[in-house]
């Protein structure tokens, strides 16, 4: 501990306020060569054994940034549709289920409804033929249809649980059984962080009913890799902050003249202890604290957005601002290399939960989310950001294409046969994977379950999704648990 | 342990009549006559075989289980083959269609197990295979044939070898003069054990603490709040020989020590003021078992005692003394507390669900046992075996923790009204009566005083006819009699379970209950209680046996794991490191005898916690110095031989009541409810808007724990996530610790209060100083410190000249409650 020279940060009477900005600029000099380095890197080896990164096949540490194979994505945006928007609504064109409207499903229903439904209600939007690939498309999702080159589209997923509740845990934790980490934090977990100014993993507006932030969470996992929330589902994503991010009452000069101070404390509380790693990165998280606070808010202020951009988001609309503005803080994470970002499309209603009201509702959640959407795969595209980052769009199950409540105008939750779609980050565009049968109701060919999804969105990572594990209550545990299969005919 | 013949048979004729759609009333009759003559099948029933059944095996099963092949394990070409059955287990249960696994396959009613895979068989041949099953599977071979019934693989007198299987036996003690190392007269019997392992890593402890750092240690321990500077005085003041034993036995009966350990336990409790998972209904009545467990804590309820009341309090004889009735019935809260899926739309396997919870909880919680890795085989590592995992969920089955599984479900509550609250109800009662009675007689008078032609008529358009006076007098009578009948007393209820439907649980084949196997019959798990058990009651779910066998003296597990976790409260690890998980893949504890002795003496304290308490920090190696030693670090990086004392983060709670405390804002009230939605309302719903509000001044155990939305600072600085059991919390140090120290308003306010009562309190600079630092931290600022602050003060000043002084010594608190040194025990 000879390195560490406390007098050197404390403040003599003499010191005036340049002076003690330069004494702590000496002091952080001299924290890089004497202990500041040893709390770095003790800081680095506490984290590896506290994240417990054990690759049980090769028996090898992985380090944070080290992946089990060459990744195609880096990052993921997970643009989240709560409710369940309906499959056959919107990508799974089924022109039988257009022909045979309110005749009966000519075939048994699920053992386990949420509730019961009637005959079958045809789409009441038209489908159309887009780009290259010809892959059919509703009117509800004009401006991402013009993308669907672009779009890998799985129409045979399928989940088991027909409760919002359930099928949110699932989609975002694997298990709607057991309270587990949720993707987000298996993702940061396995591959680390691109900014340490940053957290790893952020979810924008997220809903705290059904599962709150278990979506979001680390479960047994370290801390560090849960989820970071700016805002929740019931606010705008204008007011969507971290939470103590900012103090509302001191300015930064003062601020940093109190952090000096604690600081100088810490040193000597230190010295009278003895090396310890475990106050050393204490003393080092209080420093990231404060770089942080100048780097979120600049990943959040949208001044420097050209006008064009603004509007190829839909902010100049107040119809799609909101969802818009989430969109836009997505790519703004991306390349600031955040890991994991989480876009919902979830408001004070069910959002995309029409068991009545389907025309009106599907309309005006498409006409929400679609331009955004459109707008933020473009500009991820000119940045070249789409090649590396991958794109998901689904919600937590799909709807059933029987009719539900009166009026012929609703439709029920539906987890054995919906869409999802993905973008970007290697996998196939222009691709309608898998099927369901001639309504829309189940997954029939190449069936894909949310925990393939899961390991192959793993795999695009860079990630084997057998081999990502975590020690926990005795056992092995895995984001797919033990099913789960990578879904090589999406892969690009 | 198996069921009679008779048994068997009448339930499955029972099976056969309510389940068995596919058998018409006729052929149930004739099932019945063919039931009594299973073991000699007739030459109808060979006939039917051979001409139904044996054509079906061949053509659509035998490919891939045959004589060829035998995929997982089965040959259903032998009646040997089709009885013993494959890894999943028996293919048929003969008179049980219904928990025959090859039943279940057929009719495709579970998504994983689908025979043949590629097509279903028609209806017919299903109802042929049902029925054949159901006549007890007469065959050519019957009566003729070695059934292998597939055992365990485990053996379990060789695993019963598991240091943690075997009863605690107290060693004697090494010898003492290792012990002494500080000279004193009678070493504590953790000293020795303690210095002999030291002695053999070739260690040299450090020295006793000073007394400073013993009261900052052991009042933030036992209590979760720092020494105030008069109890610290008082404490260095004390030259006797018995002051430090003193200190400990004041804090163990302040109510604060229920308050703080009360919470630990919480933690392994899974305690939580909602649901959580998919519904976040409010667990409204909760609050009472944590009430009832602070209680326990202060009181030193003896630990058997303790959790006898949690999982079978009900079930205890206590006579007409009602307040005992109503704490045991509480107890049982701690079955019912776990997340549950209520909108699962699958009954049955929201029921199984909820098993398992309580299955793990208790597992993990009293046995350090991983008992739900059972649920859908043996387990990989320790010797439970499937069956163990199903013996135990028949006692739960048995038990009714739910009102209703219908979605949303209802969690069970039991009125634990007294003679007090019946009182006040009638009291209620009877003013209702009263007031009705009033009314009624001022109608019918006035009604009496209407002329007969003005009697004609309905009830409201007669009263129009009563004089002005009267009907305002009535409206008014209605109103009150209105208002006092929505102004009943509300009657407690608890979260409580009672005994349930008797009945065994089958077998899960891969845990879904879907595919059930054979019944087992209640009991404990063979590799600890035997492969004779004596049976459960036929009439009670089984669960104060199964207390009662859990604090048997020589139960190994009970008391190591408790006074294991006690150990881990106490230093930061446990003897044990992996305090849930005292398993095979568990870690073996590091001093093995101590760890004994400390059970044995647990047991015979009358499983006193607070004995415990005193034994471990009267010990030498509870009151070491923390410093850093070179050699020691070098030699025992991890401090896994006790050489000195951790350093370490205070939790979560203890950090916001020490927050509290220093600010002089600390509420001490105890009990009671905090949580302000009304019982089994959803806490967050579609809206997802936040009504949840953690500013207030009471202790962090009485705040909501609101699963899915805990309290941020709580999470922030690794509160237990309270949807599973933790017996030991992460210490993670993370950046946002650092942003809600340095940003939060909780923190602004706190260290306003503080700079405001310091700044009332003390007019000069240097007195302020001192009682800044001998309340927070515990002692007076060096001069050099005294110096430091006085430069810093002077430094915001002139940064901005027209900060206030009580801004600035705001910006000071905040900056030494921020501090390792105010956040860290040493």
């Amino acid at each position: 501990m000879t390195g560490l020279a406390p007098r050197a940060m404390r403040f003599g009477q003499q010191e005036r306020n340049d002076n003690m900005i330069h004494s702590r600029r000496a002091w952080l000099k001299q924290t890089s060569t004497g202990f500041g380095s040893l709390a770095l890197s003790s800081l680095l080896t506490r984290q590896a054994i506290a994240e417990n990164r054990f690759d049980v096949q090769s028996n090898q540490r992985i380090t944070a940034d080290r992946s089990h194979f060459p990744a195609k994505a880096k990052r993921i945006i997970f643009l989240f549709m709560k409710g369940g928007p309906s499959q056959i609504d919107t990508f799974d064109y089924k022109p039988l289920l257009q022909k045979n409207d309110r005749q009966a499903l000519p075939f048994e229903k699920p053992r386990v409804q949420f509730a019961p439904t009637g005959d079958l209600l045809a789409s009441p939007w038209k489908f159309k033929p887009h780009g290259e690939s010809g892959t059919p498309v509703s009117e509800l999702f004009p401006h991402v249809a013009r993308h669907v080159d672009d779009l890998c589209i799985v129409n045979s997923m399928h989940g088991s649980n027909p409760a919002h509740g359930g099928a949110c845990l699932k989609i975002h934790t694997g298990s709607d059984t057991f309270v587990r980490p949720s993707m987000g934090a298996w993702i940061t977990y396995g591959l680390g962080t691109e900014n340490e100014n940053l957290p790893g993993f952020v979810t924008i507006c997220p809903t705290l009913a059904h599962g709150g932030t278990k979506n979001w969470g680390s479960a047994f996992l370290p801390a560090n890799h849960a989820g970071t929330p700016l805002g929740n589902a019931s606010q705008s994503s204008e007011q969507a902050r971290v939470k103590y991010i900012q103090n509302a009452s001191l300015n930064k000069v003062t601020q940093r003249q109190q952090l000096d101070f604690v600081q100088s404390l810490n040193a000597d509380y230190l010295e009278s202890i003895g090396p310890h790693s475990e106050l050393e990165a204490r003393i080092q998280s209080f420093e990231l604290a404060f770089r942080m606070q100048t780097e979120m808010p600049t990943a959040l202020e949208l001044s420097d957005e050209t006008s064009d951009t603004l509007k190829q988001y839909g902010l100049d609309d107040p119809r799609t601002a909101d969802f818009g503005r989430q969109c836009l803080m997505a790519r703004r994470f991306a390349e600031r290399g955040v890991r994991f970002i989480q876009v919902s499309h979830s408001n004070s209603e069910v959002q995309w939960d029409q068991h009545g009201n389907l025309r009106k509702g599907h309309q005006q959640n498409a006409a929400e989310v679609d331009k955004p959407i459109a707008g933020l795969l473009q500009d991820l595209k000119s940045r070249g950001l789409l090649d590396d980052t991958l794109v998901l769009w689904g919600g937590e199950f799909g709807r059933t294409p029987t009719c539900q409540g009166a009026g012929h105008d609703g439709r029920d939750h539906n987890p054995e046969g919906f869409t999802m779609w993905l973008a970007g980050g290697g996998v196939r565009g222009g691709l309608r994977y898998g099927a369901t049968d001639d309504y829309g109701y189940y997954a029939i060919e190449d069936k894909v379950h949310i925990h393939d999804l899961h390991a192959t969105i793993l795999h695009l990572l860079g990630l084997d999704h057998t081999r990502l594990t975590y020690r926990h209550a005795g056992r092995d545990f895995r984001l797919t648990d033990v099913a789960g299969h990578v879904i090589n005919g999406i892969i690009a | 342990m198996k069921n009679t013949p008779l048994e068997s048979l009448a339930r499955a004729i029972v099976l056969v009549l309510v389940w068995s759609p596919l058998l018409s009333a006729q052929e149930t009759d004739r099932l019945e006559a063919d039931q009594t003559t299973t073991a000699v099948p007739d030459a109808q029933q060979i006939e039917f075989f051979e001409k139904k059944i044996r054509p079906l095996l061949f053509e659509h099963c035998q490919a891939c289980h045959g004589e060829q092949e035998q995929e997982a394990e089965l040959r259903l070409d032998t009646l040997a083959g089709i009885l013993s059955g494959g890894k999943a287990g028996p293919a048929v249960i003969p008179e049980q269609p219904l928990r025959s696994l090859i039943i279940t396959a057929v009719r495709y009613d579970d998504s994983d197990l689908r025979m043949p895979p590629e097509q279903k068989l028609s209806d017919r041949q299903i109802a042929d295979l049902t029925r054949w099953v159901a006549m007890g599977t007469p065959h050519p071979d019957s009566g003729r044939t070695e059934v292998d019934r597939p055992r365990s693989r485990i053996d379990l007198t060789q695993a019963r070898q598991h240091w943690a299987f075997q009863p605690p036996i107290a060693s004697p003690l090494p010898s003492t003069d290792l012990a002494s190392t500080a000279g004193s007269s009678s070493p504590n019997p953790i000293d020795a054990f303690i210095a002999t392992a030291l002695q053999q890593q070739g260690l040299k402890p450090l020295e006793k603490s000073d007394k400073r750092t013993l009261i900052r240690r052991a009042t933030l321990d036992l209590t979760g709040l720092p020494p105030t500077p008069q109890q610290i005085n008082a404490f260095l003041a004390d030259d006797s020989a018995g002051a430090f034993a003193r200190l400990v036995d004041r804090l163990l009966s302040s109510p604060e020590y229920g308050e703080r350990w009360g919470r630990h336990w919480l933690d392994v409790a899974r305690y939580a003021d909602s649901n959580g998972l998919d519904e976040n209904a409010a667990h409204g009545n909760a609050w009472r078992y944590r009430d009832y467990v602070i209680d326990a804590f202060n009181q030193d309820k003896p630990y058997n005692e303790f959790i006898t009341e949690q999982l079978a309090g009900d079930l205890l004889d206590s006579g007409n003394d009602h307040r005992l009735r109503r704490e045991r019935l509480t107890a049982t809260g701690y079955l019912s507390l776990g997340p549950k899926v209520l909108a699962e739309v699958d009954e049955q396997k929201m029921e199984m669900d909820i098993i398992d919870e309580q299955i793990d909880t208790i597992g993990r919680g009293l046995m350090g046992l991983t008992l739900g890795c059972a649920r859908c085989h043996d387990h990989k590592f320790d010797p439970l075996e499937h069956t163990d995992y199903y013996a135990l969920a028949g006692i739960f089955k048995s038990t009714r923790t739910m009102e209703s599984f219908k979605k949303v479900a209802k969690w069970n509550e039991i009125s634990i009204a007294g003679p007090e609250d019946l009182a006040l109800q009638q009291r209620h009662a009877q003013q209702v009566s009263d007031k009705q009675a009033q009314l009624d007689t001022l109608l019918r008078e006035a009604k009496t005083a209407l002329t007969p032609e003005q009697k004609e008529g309905q009830a409201d358009t007669i009263e129009q006819r009563f004089p002005a006076a009267t009907q305002q007098t009535i409206a008014k009578l209605r109103e009150e009699l209105q208002s006092l009948k929505a102004s009943a007393p509300p009657m407690p209820f608890a979260m409580a379970v009672a005994d349930g439907t008797v009945t065994d649980v089958s077998v899960h084949v891969r845990g879904s209950h879907l595919t059930l196997g054979e019944v087992v019959p209640r009991r404990f798990p063979r590799v600890l209680a035997g492969d004779e058990q004596p049976a459960l009651p036929a009439d009670r779910s089984g669960r104060l046996k199964f207390a009662n066998w859990l604090t048997s003296a020589d139960h190994p597990l009970t008391a190591r794991v408790m006074v294991n976790r006690l150990w881990r409260w106490h230093f930061g690890k446990g003897l044990v490191t992996t305090v849930d998980n005292f398993g095979l893949q568990g870690a073996r504890p590091s001093h093995p005898e101590l760890l004994d002795w400390l059970a044995v003496q647990f047991i015979e304290s009358d499983w006193s916690i607070k004995s415990m308490h005193r034994l471990i920090m009267l010990s030498e190696t509870y009151q070491r110095s923390s410093r850093s030693d070179p050699e020691l670090a070098q030699a025992d990086p991890d401090n896994r031989w006790y050489g000195r004392f951790d350093v370490r983060r205070l939790e979560a709670e203890a950090i916001r009541d020490s927050l509290l405390m220093v600010s002089g804002q600390l509420d001490p009230t105890m009990g009671g409810r905090l949580l302000t939605t009304k019982n089994r309302t959803l806490v967050f719903n579609h809206t997802s808007e936040d009504k949840s509000d953690y500013n207030l001044f009471r202790r962090s155990i009485y705040l909501p724990v609101i699963r899915n939305h805990l309290y941020d600072m709580f999470q922030l600085f690794d509160y237990s996530d309270a949807s599973v059991l933790r017996g030991s919390r992460d210490t993670s140090t993370i950046a946002p610790q650092a942003l809600f120290l340095m940003n939060s308003q909780w923190m602004t306010e706190r260290s306003t209060a503080m700079a405001t009562r310091l700044i009332a309190a003390e007019p000069v600079f240097e007195s302020r100083t001192t009682r800044l630092f001998e309340e927070a931290l515990g002692r007076p600022p060096t001069p050099d410190e005294t110096q430091q602050v006085k430069d810093f003060l002077t430094s915001l000043h002139e940064a901005d000249p027209g900060m206030q002084e009580v801004a600035c010594w705001q910006v000071l608190c905040q900056s030494i409650l921020s501090s390792n040194e105010f956040l860290y025990v040493r």
